[in-house]
């Protein structure tokens, strides 16, 4: 080695400073990183951990109640009751046991529970309760807390749950709520995921009202997220309560004399536009649909061939047949120049147009017909007779001024607004003009009309009350203020009344079926064609034709009981003919009706 | 046979700090483990099975202080084999657990080749270096990178990039001790940054987001930069003096996740505040300390090469874990030594400290060969 020339020993001379350096620079560092977070921080994370601990939870506002006209209660709330499980809890036992365990419990697959857990496994955190099987019974419930001590892992949660009285009778009208989806999260800030909504129905409308306000709690959470103080930071405001007009034992009557078919049945209080029954049939169960059901068993709901899931009072739009012959009749009292209702019209059972020959319902014909025989009787022929010069733009007009082919405004959801033809609908539908053939189909309330019963209920009533077409209302409020009033004035009104009290009272009346002593009952029946029938297919008897050719039957009709005027319309799909389908539907409402009253008036 | 002199030269005062940082472990353990019910205090048994673990640590520790460190020497290349064809096995009959693929199970344990991998290397790396007097040349360093190389690809494509990286560091980190030629060491002081970048590309999805998490732990707060802002909230919110044994809301209340294993440190950090944070880390660093003297004590090139190594492999573990719970660096999951829970980990680490005791209480025991 030369003193002059000193060489470098890295290995000896430097490696161990820079070694023991090391030692001496993290312990620098680390210790003063420990002093940043715990000294010069440490209030600024302390708050943290505070706030870690105290959680912010909303409190759910009561639902509103829904009860009917007579306080009956329709739509409530119970507590639901779901098991969860806490991830972090289950270390002990293994998270294994403890699917094995609840899968041995609710004879669940193992496999499904891990799924569940797999698709929530970033949303839910480990120490946060996840939902693995909802809505337990009593006695499912009963089993799960009485070894809940063993399974700390394991919590029952609870949470209101809608349920609704006498589900399928009034499925359509109230609805059903359920777990909102991304939309309506995204249309409504107060809404948060898990909450649920109304989906259909007042439901749906009413949502809003019936949610309320959600409340705020601060929560101290100790171990196993166990609550160990709690503070109300706002209360939640609780929805309100909505009293309907519906009369829940009516309600109920019509559904089962109805018996599962497919149709729809109004009752209104012509005076005041109060919806006493509404009814669609086939009613779903609207319990079973707030549980949840999965694809497939929705897929069946929405191919149901009576359509279960549509309200067909207020979404259904069929032909009016027949009925409509009402509305044709006012017009051409108001609009027809030098009409007449006394003048006569022969019916032989045909009415020739040019090359093409329209058929009266009735083989035979008529005879001679004025305009109350023609409704009485429901002669085809005297319409067709009346309407060949028509302008159909006139007649539009007319219908829509009488609530046809216009929404009611009834607080329902997906209302729709049926179908009046005009010149300018065709053309841009079909792209052709308006021919005068097709006046005649319109006159018999075929061709290219569609009316929903609300519809025809709401002109009835305008029939009757005086000429006001009021918002049909579901609930007990006062009368409208200024409520538009139909164009066929007093005396017009009056004549159409006792044609179809006539058409009632009548031997020759269609709607003879419906007389019952001791009540003033108007009706008019309808027919509605839903194809064109082949010829050899007219003789045929109901029970023959194939279920989706056959006729829509109508029963459009008022009764006055006991002081009380009533309307009930009622439309059987399919039903066959108005009198024989729909009638006896419509004499039980009013048999019911009357021996009800009575029994209210001793 | 064991004589007088062996058991003098033993080094009680790292012995004596090992032990005090298990137990540390064990009772940090003991209250990450425990968690307030409404009635009472229950208990997971980590801190048992740790303790168990301890025993039959010590064990092995005992063990291996009676065979002399210079055998391995000789078993260093069969050691390394060995290592390398097991890690080969993990591909065909490995269990998997979490996604990766690191486990023979043997029946009655599990065996973890990347533990072996990891004694083996530091002592072929160390036998290699003790056959060179001078500073390394390109040809001894390209052998070496060889013989890291081949079982650190294996594990990275476990994968288990921390394990890959603490082996690279580790030897490493014995290359920079030794020193290199000048040349090379100019050559390698260029590459290096240069190819930082490259290593980027290398990376998984999920490992590339654990850095840009830990970059800023703000733009994921309830996924992946979870970890790092709970980690400091309870690590700060132990203030100066700590929450108090048992005390600490944020693993109490389970907020700190992995508070058993990875996260050990912030449990303790919680309960003692300040004040115990740095008596811990100074523990840590008079570990460390006491482990470099032996290496310069060492009697022989290949025992301080070997207890140098050792001292890496302890110094990374401890940078890397404390650095990413003081959320400093990227999560990595390393445990901290003696503290994590972690049997696997604890024989490990006691079987090195059986070597570096082995060492020491050799260090004036010439044998003629």
């Amino acid at each position: 080695m030369s003193l002059l020339k000193p060489k470098i020993h890295w290995e000896q001379d430097y490696s161990p400073k820079f070694l023991i350096g090391g030692i001496i620079f993290i312990f620098l560092i680390f210790s003063l990183r420990l002093w940043f977070l715990q000294i010069l921080k440490g209030d600024y994370f302390a708050k943290k951990a505070r706030d870690n601990r105290t959680r912010l939870v909303k409190i759910y506002a009561p639902r509103g109640l829904i009860f009917d006209r007579n306080g009956k209660l329709l739509a409530y709330n119970e507590p639901a009751y779901d098991l969860a499980i806490v991830r972090e809890d289950c270390k002990q036992k293994g998270l294994n046991v403890y699917l094995q365990y609840i899968s041995r419990l609710f004879g669940l697959k193992v496999k499904e529970l891990l799924e569940i857990i797999k698709k929530n496994k970033f949303r839910v955190k480990s120490f946060e309760p996840l939902v693995l099987v909802p809505n337990l019974s009593f006695r499912d419930l009963a089993r799960v807390e009485a070894r809940s001590e063993q399974w700390p892992g394991i919590k029952i949660i609870v949470r209101p749950r809608r349920k609704y009285s006498y589900s399928k009778p009034f499925s359509h009208v109230l609805g059903y709520v359920g777990p909102v989806n991304e939309q309506e999260l995204k249309e409504d800030d107060s809404l948060s995921g898990g909450d649920y909504v109304g989906k259909t129905g007042l439901e749906k409308v009413f949502d809003k009202v019936l949610r309320g306000k959600k409340g705020l709690k601060k929560l101290e959470v100790n171990a196993l997220g166990r609550v160990f103080s709690e503070q109300v930071l706002s209360p939640p405001v609780p929805g309100q309560d909505l009293v309907l007009s519906l009369d829940w034992h009516l309600q109920c009557k019509i559904y089962d004399i109805l018996k599962g078919r497919a149709g729809a049945v109004v009752v209104m209080d012509p005076d005041t536009g109060q919806v006493l029954a509404l009814v669609s049939s086939p009613g779903y169960d609207s319990n079973k649909l707030v549980l949840g059901v999965d694809a497939k068993e929705w897929k069946k709901l929405l191919k149901d061939p009576l359509g279960i899931l549509q309200n067909k009072v207020v979404q259904g739009t069929y032909p009016p047949g027949s009925v409509f012959k009402l509305l044709m009749a006012g017009f051409f009292l108001e609009k027809k120049a030098k009409f007449s209702s006394k003048d006569v019209v022969f019916c032989p059972g045909y009415f020739k147009l040019g090359r093409r020959v329209f058929h009266c319902w009735k083989k035979g014909g008529h005879g001679w017909v004025d305009l109350k025989r023609a409704i009485i009787q429901s002669c085809d022929v005297y319409f067709y007779k009346e309407s060949q010069d028509m302008d159909i733009d006139e007649l539009h007009d007319f219908a829509l001024a009488n609530g046809f082919g216009v929404l009611t405004g009834i607080s329902l959801p997906f209302e729709k607004r049926g179908l009046i033809p005009s010149r300018q609908w065709k053309l841009k539908r079909f792209k052709a003009p308006w021919q005068r053939g097709e006046n005649l189909n319109v006159a018999i309330g075929q061709g290219y009309v569609l009316v929903t019963p609300i519809q025809v209920a709401r002109f009835i009533s305008a029939l009757i009350n005086g000429g006001f077409l009021y918002t049909p209302s579901l609930f007990l409020n006062k009368k409208q203020i200024a409520p538009k009033s139909i164009p066929i004035n007093q005396i017009h009104r009056q004549q159409i009344v006792e044609a179809m009290i006539a058409t009632v009272e009548s031997p020759h009346g269609t709607a003879r079926r419906l007389k019952i002593k001791g009540l003033t009952i108007g009706a008019k029946t309808g027919t509605a064609q839903v194809v064109k029938l082949k010829q050899e297919d007219r003789g045929k008897k109901i029970h023959e034709i194939p279920y989706r050719f056959r006729d829509h039957a109508w029963m459009a009709s008022f009764g006055i009981i006991h002081g009380r005027k009533y309307v009930v319309v009622c439309l059987m799909v399919h039903g066959g003919h108005g009198a024989s389908g729909a009638g006896p539907v419509v004499r039980s409402i009013y048999e019911y009706l009357s021996h009800r009253t009575k029994g209210t008036n001793k | 046979m064991i004589d007088r002199r062996l058991v003098e030269n033993i080094n009680f005062q790292l012995l004596f700090i090992v032990f005090i940082l298990f137990f540390i472990g064990v009772l940090n353990l003991y209250s990450a483990s425990a968690y307030r019910l409404e009635q009472g205090i229950g208990f997971t048994p980590f801190f048992l099975k740790q303790l168990i673990w301890g025993g039959i640590a010590f064990g092995c520790f005992f063990v291996i202080l009676f065979i002399d460190y210079s055998h391995f020497k000789h078993f260093a290349w069969y050691l390394y084999v060995l290592a390398v064809i097991s890690l080969a096995l993990v591909f065909g009959f490995g269990k998997v657990v979490y996604g990766a693929r690191r486990w023979i199970d043997l029946g009655f344990f599990h065996f973890q080749p990347s533990e072996l991998t990891k004694i083996s290397t530091i002592i072929l790396v160390a036998s290699l270096l003790s056959e060179h007097q001078e500073v390394l040349d390109v040809k001894v360093l390209s052998k070496i990178a060889l013989v890291v190389l081949i079982p650190v690809i294996f594990i990275v494509k476990q994968p288990d990039l921390g394990t890959a990286l603490l082996i690279i560091f580790t030897i490493a980190g014995m290359i920079f001790y030794k020193g290199v030629k000048k040349n090379i060491a100019k050559v390698l002081l260029i590459i290096f940054p240069m190819t930082l970048p490259l290593f980027w590309f290398c990376l998984h999805d999920y490992q590339k987001e654990r850095i840009l998490n830990f970059l800023n732990p703000s733009r994921d707060p309830l996924g992946a930069g979870y970890h790092i802002i709970q980690s400091q909230i309870a690590i700060g919110s132990g203030k100066l003096w700590g929450k108090g044994f048992l005390e600490g809301s944020q693993s109490q209340l389970r907020f700190l996740p992995e508070k058993h294993t990875d996260f050990a440190f912030a449990v303790f950090s919680e309960e003692w505040g300040f004040v115990g944070s740095v008596v811990l880390l100074f523990l840590f660093c008079f570990f460390l300390y006491q482990i470099l003297q032996i290496a310069f004590k060492a009697k022989d090139d290949f025992g301080r090469y070997l207890v140098i190594g050792i001292f890496f492999y302890f110094f990374i573990q401890i940078v890397v874990n404390m650095g990413m719970v003081l959320g400093l660096m990227p999560v990595v999951g390393i445990p901290l030594p003696f503290i994590s829970y972690g049997g696997t980990s604890l024989v490990m680490n006691f079987i090195l400290i059986g070597l570096v005791t082995n060492v020491s209480m050799r260090r004036f025991i010439f044998k003629n060969t």
